[in-house]
């Protein structure tokens, strides 16, 4: 039995929007962990750059840590419905400043930028490349976090398992380094309704 | 999931079949600011006589672009100002006194860009100020899906009886980084005119909207005296597993939504009477997306189909609001809108299509589907009140 009440908590209780890394965030949105991740895993760790993407370094890191994480998972029920759910408060900035610049200064908006302008393009990445068929969803949390998966992320994946239309979702909080030069973070986590 | 226990009562079964002991969700007030005009008026008129919106850019220089035109409204409104107005007017439409808009959550679809973080900032003041919201719950980003994501959480928060009432609110007003980036990417429609499911389309057309939408259960409603303009029976989403950008061809991603919907709503493909379709005048994307409709409705006898993103153009994270917003209209008035711009059949695009007028028919329940890039699709399904 599910306890609803317990994604209610994770809405409405300040003390739960600290994101944190260990379970107890993801108990109390009555969810259960089947595999994690992070990126960076060390300092000089490095996220591919990913085939049809240019310009940004947002793509790699969620496409890395997405691979990663359900590189650790169980082997999924048959029929399983996985969705993605990314959460990024700053999105992909280095894609928006290159066609805001561009724009800006009349000079020709190079055509990729058109398929990596929004979040679900390298959701689909994922998506296609390990067959998942659940919902896709990207949301921009309210307040940005330093480590790990927010709350907020988490209330929206328990939700969407509550509905019913996944069976588990692949959550990633992704957010990229605010100074020049300064490395994103990325962290994944697939989750199911906790038994 | 079963057993579950919401709001006090015991939910048994899968969500998809267990709906008896949720709560119906019904949606008691809407505005609208789109190219078409301000007001649900003026888009039930646009949409009805196919009259599409489309006119030269005056916002910013288009000279280096292969197309001008974009369903732009006069000026250039403020995106920030323009969402806090759009949620005090529905607000004010479903009659919300202080205390009840106090208790209600605010979820908001933008497109995910440099902007996004001073019109949260701006919104959620504003409607805290201004409608007595207490800010905002959730940002959706999720491209042309954002919105219908929000309608759809929104209705599985009140259902599950954990709110009684949601405001969802979407944005988008055409300017120069989207325009510029769409044109590169070919995604524009060279002539000037949307044209969904037709021969020798070309593309889409950007358009202004603004919309915000209270949904509320119908006991919260039926006990303040609210009189509902619909119902949202159902609800459904889910993944293509496919591409970046492109569609599954079979449409089988959006098949799941369209299911998910119906059955949520308990009733079968026969019961839907008309669909707002996402269709955009892409080549590809069209025609995938009426190889779901075929798949769910069969393959002659369908319901109505018009995609009025021929009339008031493409919203991007707002579009799915508008079009759920004209859908309600339709059921309201019984009056199914045009798939204008329309120049001769394509034979991968065969359906019943509403062409150069409007059909005055009750169509039982309609359906509003939307796809984004990532593979995304969702339904939403439209009831009588």
């Amino acid at each position: 039995m599910t306890d609803t009440n317990a994604l209610i908590s994770a809405m409405n209780d300040e003390a739960s929007e600290a994101a944190t890394t260990d379970t107890a965030p993801f108990a109390a949105a009555g969810l259960r962990v089947l595999a994690r991740a992070h990126w960076p895993d060390s300092p000089d760790d490095v996220a591919p750059p990913i085939a049809g993407f240019i310009i940004t370094s947002f793509v790699p890191m969620v496409a890395e840590v997405a691979e990663r994480c359900l590189n650790r998972r169980p082997e999924p029920p048959p029929g399983a419905r996985t969705a993605i759910l990314l959460a990024s408060t700053g999105g992909d900035r280095d894609t928006a400043q290159a066609i805001a610049e561009a724009v800006r200064e009349g000079r020709r908006v190079p055509p990729l930028l058109f398929f990596q302008s929004n979040p679900n393009a390298v959701l689909g990445h994922v998506a296609g490349r390990r067959g998942l068929t659940g919902p896709v969803v990207c949301i921009s949390p309210l307040k940005e976090t330093d480590a790990g998966v927010p709350a907020e992320a988490l209330s929206a994946a328990g939700l969407l398992l509550w509905d019913g239309d996944a069976d588990e979702v692949l959550v990633i909080a992704a957010e990229q380094g605010r100074a020049p030069g300064e490395a994103g973070r990325a962290d994944a986590a697939l989750v199911a309704l906790a038994p | 999931m079963n057993g579950t226990k919401v709001d006090g009562t015991e939910v048994s079964g899968t969500v998809v079949t267990g709906t008896a002991a949720r709560q119906a969700v019904v949606v008691t007030g809407i505005s609208v600011l789109s190219g078409c005009g301000r007001g649900t008026k003026a888009l039930a008129t646009a949409v009805s006589s196919g009259t599409p919106a489309f006119t030269p850019v005056t916002r910013f220089d288009t000279t280096r672009r292969a197309t001008a035109h974009a369903a732009e409204l006069p000026g250039s409104p403020a995106l920030g100002e323009a969402l806090i107005a759009a949620v005090y007017e529905a607000c004010h439409e479903a009659a919300l006194l202080p205390r009840e808009a106090a208790q209600a959550r605010l979820l908001l679809a933008l497109h995910s860009d440099l902007r996004i973080g001073a019109v949260v900032a701006e919104v959620a003041r504003g409607v805290a100020e201004h409608c007595a919201l207490p800010g905002i719950e959730r940002v959706y980003t999720c491209a042309c899906v954002a919105a219908s994501t929000a309608v759809a959480d929104a209705a599985a928060l009140i259902s599950a009886g954990m709110h009684e009432r949601v405001v969802v609110a979407a944005g988008y007003l055409v300017e120069p980084d989207t325009f510029g980036v769409f044109d590169a990417g070919r995604a524009l429609a060279r002539d000037g005119r949307a044209r969904p499911f037709s021969r020798d389309r070309s593309g889409l057309l950007l358009g202004d909207a603004v919309v915000a939408v209270v949904l509320e259960s119908a006991r919260a409603a039926g006990r303040r005296g609210a009189v509902p303009l619909a119902r949202l029976a159902g609800w459904g989403r889910a993944g293509d597993g496919y591409h970046v950008c492109r569609p599954i061809p079979d449409g089988s991603g959006l098949v799941r939504a369209i299911e998910a919907a119906l059955g949520r709503a308990g009733v079968g493909p026969g019961a839907v009477g008309y669909v707002n379709a996402n269709a955009t005048g892409s080549p590809l994307a069209d025609a995938a997306e009426a190889r779901a409709l075929r798949t769910v409705f069969g393959a002659g006898g369908g319901p109505a189909v018009s995609s009025t993103k021929s009339v008031h153009g493409h919203a991007l994270e707002a579009s799915a609001l508008l079009e759920f917003a004209v859908t309600v209209l339709a059921v309201r008035d019984r009056v199914l809108p045009v798939n204008s711009g329309y120049l001769g059949p394509d034979e991968d695009c065969r359906l019943d299509l509403v062409l150069d007028r409007p059909r005055y028919a009750d169509p039982g329940y309609a359906l509003t589907v939307n796809c984004a890039f990532g593979g995304a699709n969702t339904a939403l399904l439209v009831g009588v009140a």
